[in-house]
């Protein structure tokens, strides 16, 4: 197949797995696509992408920043070339991400009652103990069907073999799934009659499916049950994911001003008085969620809360705690969980993580610093992180001395290349790297993946870093059946 | 439903049914300045749209007083934040509202915003971009109409829309008495004001007679035909009220209804009296202030969230 002008641009690299071309051929699951992008002129691709831009600002799909007290409306940047997996790599990673949910499951139930890993020996007790997201207050308390994670968004990566690897596994308040969605209803928006002909599985179901797992979480005897979406409110950069999952499950969007304890019972302020909340899907991080308990100088939470979640009267979704169980720390002893709990072999690789609290490692990681990246257990978003084969020597003594204070809160891993896929940038398709988020919902009836997933795209020529506040933006990922 | 999204949707209408009218007198005005009326006076609508009490430098001159009261930041008052205003409460009830709704509201809030927008009021034809603008409010209205379910929020956005209408009515009326008391002809300032309303070709057909000020006060504040006229607007806020019933705390709908309810009489009875501009304005000041008081009793009995 003759790439002609379309891809002058696009040159793959060494040792990099790029996901479209092998040995400048292009791959058997892109070849449909390609053959629909080769009979559109770049003119019309720049087109296309102005089209995105606008149907993004006219949705109101942004977030605003504000500077000298004036709003700038900005959108999250959005590549218009989706990104194509296919059938027997889903099913892989489907797999890998139920095993490892199960297993998190069960170590979040283990590690807030009897501890058996610890007293096993499979984990230190001082690695959970120095953990600042261990939630002491969670120890003992019974969760609805012993559901911790809820709605999981599973970091993956891929080396330069193609094979992936987990890097984050968020249990918190993982977000954007909502561009998951959207950026599927902009691909037929500007790709018209593409996606059937490509088989491409159905994203839509995520909300249904959520939906289903937060009813079934009631503890009352009620044929409808009152679930609600806590929010932290308008100024929230993801205030948009908030109202459209809300909009799309037909629940209510609350924020802590609108709900009140009364008797260990939760309620909602409406036009006609007082109504009971059965189950709360909270966008609202631990530490804000009641400031009798946590943070005492949070608005964005409901005072009493927490006393009424401890009585079993209202369910929160994620479960408080979680945090303990993504520490980048305590992620490096997940393929022992998974054995230890479920007796099985990890199906996804997991990036070898260096503690450096340990002076093998902390010798080691130095030494070798361009190959490393060194993170805050505790960060996310890309930030506190130094990617070893981009800074100067000042910077890495200056991170080195902030590491020799407090050992613990920072671990190392080899730079993994991540994969590249084709972007359409200045007006041409170039290779650009990504990463991939599906996420996971996990339910009384079991743990779903919506066949899909956010794609994160590192925008700048040779970057590693995807996140949004980072410079990122983001494609539609294309699962085929 | 929520008391806050209750509480936003109202004054998303408010803020919206503002924004139309206004523009509607502001469009009328730049016209008449235009066409017949020497020297227009633009002082009087910039203090008298202001916040209370604003002064305005001395005549300002077209462009300067539809800068300030269109796209000025700075002016609290003016039609851009009055739009960005009705956008912030929309965008806090984004899931309640319906998709098509926010995204007209948005249109708008951008469509305001544009730099072509600005270019038209203060180099080019401003007619244009009225125009532009009010073609997005009645865009809104329709989507409104066509999409919203006719729930309890369906029955606050009309209340608030009605009272906003109903004083935003009175304000022009005033607004035109001080510009008749300062001269002019009456037959022209009243001209203006049925047309700022949206309501002089109606007049020629309802009253079929040369403008006279009976007519006129008789159009504003009573006639039921007329969907601008203060005894219109304030009957449709009470009918809105009154399908809340269903929904409502018995005695909180109680206190509510009567005070509505007093309001129309009020209205409707001492409005007939009403036949020079003297006696008109008594009746507007106390009308205005009876709003006021139902106002703050809907909202610390329906939107009391706090």
């Amino acid at each position: 197949m003759s790439f002609g002008s379309l891809l002058s641009e696009y040159t793959t690299k060494p040792n990099i797995w790029d996901e479209m071309c092998l040995e400048g051929e292009i791959r058997e699951h892109y070849k449909v696509f390609f053959e629909t992008l080769s009979q559109i002129s770049p003119a019309e691709l720049a087109r296309k992408d102005e089209l995105a831009k606008k149907l993004f600002m006219s949705q109101g799909i942004t977030f605003t920043v504000y500077s000298d007290g004036e709003g700038i409306e900005k959108i999250f940047p959005f590549d218009i070339i989706p990104r194509i997996i296919t059938a027997a790599e889903w099913t892989h990673i489907e797999q890998g991400i139920k095993q490892r949910i199960k297993a998190l499951n069960i170590f979040l139930r283990d590690i807030y009652h009897d501890q058996f890993i610890i007293k096993d020996g499979v984990i230190p007790a001082s690695l959970i103990h120095t953990c600042p997201n261990f939630l002491r207050e969670m120890v003992g308390v019974d969760v609805p069907f012993d559901i911790y994670t809820h709605i999981s968004g599973i970091d993956l990566i891929r080396d330069s073999d193609g094979s992936f690897y987990v890097l984050e596994d968020n249990l918190r308040t993982p977000s954007g799934v909502s561009y998951m969605l959207e950026n599927r209803s902009m691909t037929y928006r500007i790709f018209p009659g593409l996606l059937p002909k490509s088989s491409v599985r159905s994203v839509k179901d995520y909300p249904d499916l959520l939906l289903k797992n937060l009813l079934g979480l009631s503890n009352r005897q009620k044929s409808e049950p009152t679930v609600v979406l806590l929010t932290p409110g308008i100024f929230n950069s993801a205030y948009f994911e908030h109202t459209t999952l809300a909009r799309l499950m037909g629940i209510e969007l609350v924020e802590g001003r609108d709900l009140v304890v009364d008797n260990a019972k939760v309620y909602m302020k409406t036009t006609a008085g007082l109504k009971q909340v059965d189950v709360i899907y909270r966008r609202v991080d631990d530490e804000f969620i009641d400031p009798l308990i946590f943070n005492p100088n949070s608005i964005l939470g409901v005072s009493g809360l927490y006393y009424a979640y401890r009585k079993g009267n209202v369910a929160i979704v994620n479960a408080p705690g979680n945090g303990v169980a993504d520490d980048k720390a305590v992620y490096s002893f997940v393929p022992q969980m998974i054995k230890y709990y479920l007796n099985e072999e990890p199906i996804l690789k997991t990036v070898p993580t260096y503690a450096m609290e340990n002076q093998e490692h902390f010798q080691h990681v130095f030494s070798n610093i361009t190959k490393m990246v060194i993170k805050k257990t505790n960060e996310s978003g890309g930030y506190g992180m130094l990617m070893g084969h981009a800074v100067t020597e000042k910077e890495v003594s200056e991170y080195r001395k902030e590491v020799e204070k407090n050992p613990r809160h920072f671990i190392a891993q080899p730079i993994i290349s991540l994969s590249s896929v084709p972007c359409f940038i200045n007006n041409k398709i170039q290779p650009r790297h990504v990463d991939l988020r599906p996420f996971a919902l996990n339910g009384p009836q079991g743990i779903e993946i919506v066949p899909g997933g956010l794609t994160r795209v590192a925008l700048r020529e040779g970057s590693l870093v995807v996140n949004s506040s980072q410079g990122g933006g983001s494609k539609d990922t294309w699962i085929l059946g | 439903m929520l008391s806050r999204v209750a509480d936003a949707v109202f004054w998303m209408a408010r803020y919206m049914e503002r924004t139309d009218n206004i523009l509607r007198a502001l469009r009328t005005n730049y016209i008449a300045s235009q066409d017949e009326i020497q020297n227009f006076d633009w002082q009087i609508w910039v203090e008298g749209l202001g916040p209370d009490g604003y002064v305005s430098k001395s005549s300002p001159t077209y462009r300067e007083a539809l800068h300030h009261l269109l796209l000025n930041k700075e002016n609290n008052t003016s039609l851009l934040v009055n739009v960005a205003r009705a956008r912030e409460n929309a965008r806090s009830v984004q899931d309640y509202i319906t998709k098509e709704v926010w995204q007209c509201i948005n249109d708008y809030y951008h469509l305001i915003r544009d730099p072509y927008t600005e270019q038209l009021l203060l180099a080019n034809d401003p007619v244009t971009a009225f125009d532009n603008l009010l073609r997005e409010s009645t865009l809104f209205y329709g989507t409104v109409d066509i999409t919203m379910n006719r729930g309890e929020g369906y029955s606050f956005l009309n209340i608030g829309k009605y009272i906003e209408r109903l004083l935003r009515s009175l304000d022009i009326l005033e607004l035109k008495i001080k510009e008749l008391e300062k001269g002019g002809s009456e037959v022209t300032q009243w001209k203006y004001l049925l047309y700022s309303l949206s309501g002089y070709e109606f007049h020629t057909k309802y009253y079929r007679n040369v403008l006279s000020t009976e007519n006129v006060i008789h159009q504003v504040i009573l006639n039921m035909q007329f969907p601008h006229s203060a005894l219109y607007c304030l009957s449709q806020a009470n009918r809105y009220f009154k399908r809340l019933d269903v929904i409502s705390v018995p005695e909180h709908f109680k206190e509510m209804e009567f005070l509505l309810g007093r309001a129309v009489s009020n209205l409707r009875y001492g409005g007939h009296e009403q036949k020079n501009v003297e006696q008109v304005k008594s009746l507007v000041l106390r009308t205005k202030i009876e709003i006021k008081e139902l106002s703050q009793k809907l909202a610390s009995l329906y939107f009391g969230y706090s």
